[in-house]
């Protein structure tokens, strides 16, 4: 069985589309720990992928890898026509690929508007190694940022650890999308998020795709999975078991594959 | 609303700057009791003599203020202090002070970043690694010099630490230049914001591609050339230069830094409110005695300064946090 999930998951059929990124055969360790092993993936534009599984089935590994944290042992990683030889967290962003993490990965020092604007401040003018911040169109951009979002923010300038939990997603997602062109991972966005903060979510993730970017969406919510993906990948035991349209497929059978358990007893 | 909107902004304006409100007023309060009961304190040759005694510390932390707010800490700059100093003095003896002074500088950059790179490799707590470095580097200074002070330094570079700048001498004007441009640095570049955001949350910073190791090294190199500056200017003020220089001067950085309001934790701080604190500290070391009493009590001052502080600042941030979550609570129901 096992056997047969990885040649599915590579035998993938050859896209219509050009994909935006492709991970052809990832695998990693960890020490003696198989996290990935020969995961194949291909992304397309303006497609919701909700990337599901059990807790440690590799996900947030993959999110790693893809974000150029962590290096995967053996594959390869395609943006478009490019294969770098070793990715880096600053050339995954170069790319446009951004994450937003589960444990927002926010300075709760600093204020919404240097959060969104973190590692890319609009700079008025540099001298050498000192670049002298542009502290209005800073705020003008994320302020703009936020607000597309769908959230308004009184204070631009308070320490985001003031913000309620739906603010500082939104945060933490304006701040994605500033650099965001090909691909955006969410990790886990409505994990901390009240009904109506869910539903928000979900709208901006359509949203990101419908500007043609592709989205990665990990989540244990299944509500949430079939509400906005339109493709369901399963993981297990690091692998791919699952690659299907959203909408052939059924809870059931998404959560056969991840545990694996219903589908050993319908064989 | 409309009153809503106006108490939140001087509220905040509070929140930001009470911190520093209320060094200010102490520091005038001081100031004010020295003027009454001390008519000599207050004339500008003796506050300059104060400025004086408080540069050297002053300037030690500045470089402590950038660390610590990057999340970062230096114990041993007392001993760089003592090294440097001693180092700027032999090298004056063989060569030109301009020499004397970039060696000094240049050994403390190459300690410092030194220091960082061993914190960044172990990823051991900057304490414990600097600690060690504190006792390394004074033993290395009283080897160098067999426990005796280094004397007969030429007269040119004797000089230098006795040059006056619009009537200030040389080191409280390096203080007050170096602290207007860690003050630009940490409020107006990328550089200090990227600091702030190292000392909120590093992970994050690393996420967002900022380049955290050059930062973090950098900001020790930093430090290190601080510390190298100030004791050449030492050595040069004084003529010479003594193993013994700057014994627990990272104390007195550090008790500057918080009084002045930079979270130990990180993230948080301002260049005003450290030189507020190293001014509040110089008056009154400085005060006590010119008042007749015994000096040991400053250190006793000192101290209870910088406890009294740390709490006050404490328990007003536990009384807003419980108003917040209050208020929240209330919108909420």
């Amino acid at each position: 069985m096992k056997s047969m999930a990885s040649d599915a998951a590579i035998s993938i059929p050859a896209p219509a589309r050009a994909a935006l990124m492709r991970c052809v055969g990832i695998s990693k360790f960890f020490g003696g720990v198989r996290a990935l092993h020969r995961v194949s993936l291909d992304l397309f534009p303006g497609e919701i992928v909700a990337l599901v599984g059990d807790n440690g089935a590799g996900k947030s590994t993959l999110v790693k890898i893809l974000s150029g944290i962590c290096q995967p042992d053996e594959g390869d990683l395609w943006f478009g026509e490019e294969r770098p030889q070793r990715l880096t967290a600053r050339q995954a962003r170069k790319f446009g690929v951004e994450t937003v993490y589960q444990h927002l990965s926010l300075c709760d020092n600093l204020g919404a508007a240097a959060n969104v604007m973190l590692g890319q401040e609009p700079v008025r003018w540099q001298l050498g190694p000192l670049r002298i911040l542009d502290e209005p169109r800073a705020r003008t951009e994320a302020m703009r940022r936020i607000g597309e979002v769908g959230v308004v923010l009184e204070d631009l300038n308070a320490p985001v650890r003031r913000l309620s939990g739906g603010q500082r997603q939104a945060v933490a997602i304006a701040r994605a999308m500033v650099n965001a062109h090909r691909l955006v991972m969410f990790d886990e966005p409505t994990a901390a998020l009240g009904v109506k903060q869910t539903h928000a979510t979900l709208e901006l993730i359509r949203r990101v795709a419908q500007q043609g970017i592709a989205v990665v969406l990990i989540s244990h919510n299944l509500d949430d999975v079939f509400a906005v993906s339109m493709r369901i990948v399963a993981l297990r035991h690091g692998q791919v078991c699952l690659n299907v349209p959203t909408e052939k497929t059924s809870r059931a059978t998404v959560v056969a594959a991840m545990t694996g358990v219903a589908l050993e007893g319908r064989e | 609303m409309a009153g809503n909107a106006i108490v939140p902004l001087w509220r905040r304006w509070l929140k930001d700057n009470g911190r520093n409100l209320g060094l200010a007023l102490a520091l005038g309060l001081a100031l004010l009791v020295l003027a009454v009961l001390s008519p000599k304190y207050m004339t500008f040759d003796n506050l300059v003599v104060v400025a004086l005694q408080m540069a050297f510390i002053g300037i030690a932390a500045l470089g402590t203020t950038h660390l610590v707010i990057g999340g970062n800490i230096d114990l041993s700059i007392g001993s760089l202090f003592a090294l440097t100093a001693v180092c700027a003095a032999m090298l004056a003896k063989v060569s030109p002070p301009f020499v004397a002074i970039l060696g000094a500088i240049l050994l403390g950059s190459a300690i410092g970043l030194l220091n960082g790179a061993l914190i960044w490799r172990v990823k051991l707590s900057p304490i414990i690694i600097t600690l060690g470095s504190l006792a390394i580097l004074r033993g290395v200074v009283l080897l160098l010099t067999g426990g005796y002070s280094v004397r007969g330094v030429p007269s040119l570079f004797g000089e230098i630490g006795q040059w006056r700048l619009v009537g200030l001498p040389l080191p409280v004007c390096t203080l007050l230049g170096l602290a207007a441009f860690a003050h630009f640095i940490l409020t107006h570049t990328t550089l200090g914001r990227h600091l702030f955001a190292i000392g909120g949350n590093r992970e994050a910073c690393e996420a967002a591609g900022i380049p955290v190791r050059r930062l973090v090294l950098g900001s020790f190199l930093i430090n290190g050339g601080i510390i190298g500056l100030s004791g050449a200017l030492a050595a040069s003020r004084f003529g010479s230069a003594s193993p013994s220089f700057g014994i627990a001067l990272e104390l007195d950085a550090i008790t500057a830094v918080l009084l002045g309001g930079v979270a130990f934790t990180g993230g948080e701080g301002n260049v005003l409110g450290v030189m507020l604190a190293v001014a509040l500290l110089g008056v009154i070391n400085s005060g006590i005695v010119s008042l007749g009493i015994d000096p040991n009590y400053a250190e006793v001052v000192k101290g209870a300064t910088l406890i009294a502080a740390v709490t006050l600042n404490q328990l007003s941030h536990e009384a807003r946090e419980q108003h917040r979550k209050r208020s929240a609570m209330r919108e909420l129901l």
